[in-house]
C-alpha cells in the first residue's frame, strides 16, 4: 500500500470544478444565440461582420460568449493537461500558457467588437 | 485489458490504450477532443475578429481575385467549418448530459448507453440541419 503515490492537488481544485459547471450553464443560452445568427454570418462574413456587431445585442452577446467560452475552455484545458502531462513543472507551465492565451485573446477580442459596434 | 505492461511501460492517467471500446468512453473522449477543438477554434475565430477589425480599411484585393488557391483554401475553411459545428453540437449536447450526471441522474447502465447514441445522433442532425440550411440561404 506504501507504495501507492498520491498526486499533490493543484489546489482549489473544487472552485475550477464547480466554475466549470457554472460557465458550461452559462454557455448554453449563448449557444442558442450563436446557432440562430450562425446560418446569417456564415452567409457573408467579409460584409456582415460589422453591421452585425452593430446591434447592441450582438456585442454584448458576443463578447459574453467568447470570454465566456475561452473561460470555460481553459478550466477545460486545465484538466486535461493535468491528467496526461505527469511533470510537475511542465504541467503548471502549460497551464499559464493557456490561461495567458485565453486572457491576451480576450482582451484582445473585446476591444475589437467595442471598435466594430462603434464604427459599424 | 488487451494486454499486460509492467512497470514504467504503464501509460499515465486515463488509460487510452488499455481499454475496450465501448459507447461510454468513446463519448468522453469525444467530449475531451471536441473541446480542445473548440478551444483552438474558439482562439481562432477570435483572432480572425481582431485581424478584420484592424484591416478593414487597408485591402479588397483578395477578394476579386480569382486565384485557385483562394477556392481550394475556401472549400478547406468550409470542410473546417463543418467539423467545428459536429465539434460544437456534440460537446453541447453531451454537456447537458454531464450536468445532469453532476445533479446525480441518469446512471443506469441503459440510460448512459441511450443518451450516449441520442446526443450522437442529435449532433449529426443539427449539423446536417445547419449545414443545409446554410447551403439554402447561400445558393437559393
Amino acid at each position: 500500500m506504501n507504495k501507492i503515490k498520491i498526486a499533490p492537488s493543484t489546489k482549489s481544485g473544487a472552485h475550477h470544478w464547480l466554475m466549470q459547471r457554472i460557465s458550461a450553464i452559462a454557455l448554453i443560452p449563448l449557444i442558442f444565440w450563436l446557432v440562430l445568427s450562425f446560418t446569417q454570418i456564415v452567409e457573408d462574413p467579409q460584409g456582415y461582420l460589422p453591421v452585425f456587431f452593430a446591434y447592441p445585442l450582438n456585442a454584448v452577446l458576443g463578447i459574453l460568449l467568447i470570454t465566456t467560452s475561452l473561460y470555460h475552455g481553459s478550466l477545460g484545458l486545465r484538466v486535461v493537461i493535468e491528467d496526461y502531462i505527469p511533470n510537475k513543472t511542465k504541467m503548471h507551465f502549460y497551464i499559464m500558457l493557456v490561461n495567458f492565451l485565453s486572457i491576451v485573446t480576450s482582451v484582445a477580442v473585446v476591444i475589437s467588437i467595442i471598435r466594430l459596434h462603434l464604427i459599424g | 485489458m488487451t494486454e499486460k505492461k509492467s512497470g514504467s511501460q504503464r501509460p499515465t492517467s486515463p488509460h487510452l490504450q488499455i481499454y475496450k471500446w465501448n459507447i461510454s468512453s468513446l463519448g468522453s473522449i469525444m467530449h475531451r477532443l471536441t473541446g480542445l477543438m473548440l478551444y483552438f477554434s474558439i482562439i481562432a475565430i477570435s483572432w480572425y475578429i481582431v485581424y478584420y477589425t484592424y484591416q478593414i480599411n487597408i485591402s479588397e484585393s483578395s477578394e476579386n481575385c480569382d486565384c485557385p488557391m483562394n477556392e481550394i483554401i475556401n472549400n478547406l475553411f468550409a470542410l473546417a467549418g463543418i467539423a467545428v459545428t459536429f465539434a460544437l453540437y456534440y460537446h453541447f449536447f453531451n454537456g447537458i448530459r454531464h450536468l445532469f450526471w453532476d445533479m446525480g441522474k441518469g446512471f443506469e447502465k441503459s440510460t448512459v448507453k441511450k443518451t450516449g447514441l441520442l446526443t450522437i445522433a442529435l449532433s449529426l442532425i443539427f449539423t446536417a440541419l445547419t449545414v443545409g440550411v446554410t447551403l439554402y440561404l447561400k445558393y437559393f
